[in-house]
């Protein structure tokens, strides 16, 4: 446990950056997402194969990495749809003075707009994916940054596919 | 209106110049289900790597033209494949992807496949071992070695890949791939493999759509990583696409300036030294194979698509990266990022190219007006020449005894489309191939 601080309150505040970052996410406010990332944040996203029997990685980025992506989204032809994350904490492990590792559940939906025949597809809402977010967060000027991500992705077929990252 | 747009659209763009085909070969379901018994039964397929069954009595589960199969690596150190179905009853034999048989199952028997059904034991041999209470139901008119799994061509070839034929009187493997894979094969087999990625989208396109796309270079318009990274560097309007017989056409190499990319320091892997055996750093090569497959060579990663198509408007594409089996682990880490940055679910191009061959296949999707679609790029068989496609379409034809620029007419090989099309003067037509149906567009008349 934090100097001072009890375990419903370090889980309060994991509760709030969580759900602040995914909606930041959700609304396209990357500023204010990295905002809530530290200097070291390691972003990666896996996924288990089953056909090869192993761990993959599909995207494995440091914080500049990630802003770099976000900085090129507007250069690349995307999907234009609405994403709505998901996200309910599981298990919050205090791992040492200010250091947690968490486990939350995922799921990524996606209100079509222009992937897809619009006029016939567009406004409709579809699971893209579930899994988990396997996150370290660590405590700094008061504030819990993530400082380490890993998405266990449980889906395997996405589509497309997806320039922006879950 | 001062113009007829309905009489222009149905006119051919270019007249009789331009080689075009006609889109309902991308979305009338009868000619979908005979390129399925005409071509896909009809190929060396590509549908595994090795090293996917590396260990004894490690199988894959797959499925060809609508077969499911069994691929299983046999005590005997050889991959076989059979079709994955019970002859007792027709049930499907395995329902995982990947496995070893050495594994127990709720029907016991380990080292063997196992109807879960009614219990019938085979081995990797395709050998029916047990049936259980044979001689209390068949007496002696059953015996367990009248009944086998049913066995296809299986070969394990250019560079470890699995291949699979469906049809008794398969050609060799290398009898059409060999000429093709020449340019290639040196990085392929100069160091084990080992595929580290795969996924799988389901795309709403016809399957030819998205060998289209692998064929041609044009749609690099598509991709900002492409235009900063190949578009704009000497060399790049030199490479050229060479034709093999079967339809195949292969992409010669160029070096790729992949640091002009924006933020590549961060935004690709730390450092590009790493390539591929006998590659140069940062080069690039590609391999088309007819009727679904591309081998994309890349810097330091191996890309491999193939289509397994589903229906006239839909088309299952596995994606799999390979690197080396003796990697390093630095190595490995660097492959995969160089892979995904650019071939990954959340690469910066696949996405782009996956999201372009949707349009196409709901733009000419069934029922809406007809469109002939234009084949007609000719630039000396260089990058933006449209000649692999004109290749493809060529043998197409020639397999379904369809035109595809006139589908519904009665197909006449001896007139056409295997004979150059007229064009302008300035249509010089390069084409490396040592065939009639090299190269030629699909017909004009």
């Amino acid at each position: 446990m934090s100097a001072g601080i009890s375990r419903a309150e370090i889980r309060a505040a994991l509760e709030d950056v969580l759900q602040r970052g995914v909606l930041s996410l959700d609304r396209g406010r990357y500023d204010e997402w990295l905002s809530l990332t530290a200097p070291e944040l390691r972003y990666r996203i896996t996924a288990y194969s089953p056909e090869l029997r192993k761990d993959m990685t599909w995207l494995d980025h440091d914080r500049r990495g990630m802003a770099a992506l976000i900085e090129l989204l507007p250069k690349h032809h995307t999907s234009g749809a609405d994403w709505l994350r998901q996200v309910v904490l599981g298990t919050v492990e205090v791992e040492s003075e200010g250091a947690v590792h968490t486990v939350s559940s995922l799921a990524v939906f996606h209100t079509t707009f222009d992937v897809g025949d619009s006029h016939i597809d567009g406004g409709s809402s579809a699971l893209f994916v579930v899994g988990h977010y396997d996150d370290r967060f660590r405590l700094e000027g008061g504030h819990w940054l993530l400082a380490e991500r890993t998405v266990r992705l449980h889906t395997r077929q996405l589509g497309i596919g997806a320039h922006r990252f879950v | 209106m001062t113009f007829d747009t309905t009489l222009a659209w149905r006119q051919r763009l270019g007249g009789s110049n331009l080689p075009f085909v006609d889109s309902r070969i991308y979305t009338d379901p009868k000619i979908f289900d005979e390129e399925l018994a005409k071509i896909w039964r009809r190929s060396w397929l590509l549908v595994a790597h090795e090293s996917e069954l590396a260990d004894v009595l490690d199988f894959r589960t797959t499925s060809v033209a609508g077969e499911p199969l069994i691929l299983v690596r046999g005590d005997d150190g050889k991959v076989r494949a059979f079709l994955n179905v019970c002859p007792h009853r027709g049930a499907l034999l395995i329902r995982e992807p990947s496995g070893n048989l050495k594994t127990e199952n709720p029907s016991g028997a380990p080292k063997r496949i196992t109807c879960m059904f009614h219990a019938w034991q085979f081995d990797a041999r395709g050998r029916c071992l047990s049936i259980p209470r044979r001689n209390a139901g068949y007496q002696d008119r059953l015996r367990c070695g009248d009944v086998t799994l049913h066995e296809v061509h299986c070969e394990v070839g250019f560079g470890g890949f699995v291949w699979v034929h469906l049809e008794p009187d398969a050609p060799q493997l290398g009898e059409q791939l060999s000429p093709a894979f020449a340019a290639l094969l040196p990085h392929l087999e100069a160091e084990p493999l080992e595929v580290f990625h795969h996924h799988k989208a389901i795309v709403r396109t016809n399957y030819k759509l998205w060998h289209d796309t692998n064929s041609e270079f044009y749609h690099d318009y598509m991709h900002h990583f492409n235009r900063v990274t190949s578009m704009q560097q000497p060399g790049y309007y030199d490479r050229r696409y060479e034709a093999f017989p079967g339809a195949h056409v292969s992409v010669s190499s160029m070096a790729v300036k992949y640091d002009a990319y924006e933020h590549a320091d961060v935004a690709l892997a730390a450092s590009r030294d790493l390539s591929f055996p006998l590659l140069e750093r940062n080069g690039w090569k590609l391999l088309d194979l007819f009727p679904g497959i591309t081998i994309n060579l890349r810097g330091s990663a191996l890309r491999v698509d193939t289509a397994t198509p589903i229906a006239a408007d839909r088309v299952l594409i596995e994606f799999r990266g390979i690197g080396l089996k003796n990697d390093t682990a630095e190595e490995r880490e660097q492959r995969v990022k160089d892979h995904n940055t650019i071939w990954g679910p959340f690469g910066r191009n696949l996405p782009e190219d996956l999201l372009g061959v949707t349009n196409q296949g709901l733009g000419m999707r069934r029922g809406a007006e007809g469109l002939h679609v234009l084949h007609g790029r000719y630039e000396e068989s260089t990058i933006h020449d449209e000649t692999g496609l004109r290749h493809y379409y060529t043998e197409w034809s020639r397999r379904l005894g369809r035109h595809a620029n006139a589908p519904y007419d009665r197909y006449e090989a001896e007139s056409s489309p295997l004979e150059p099309i007229e064009r302008g003067a300035s249509g010089a037509h390069h084409v490396t191939s040592n065939s009639a149906a090299s190269g030629a567009g699909v017909h004009s008349a």
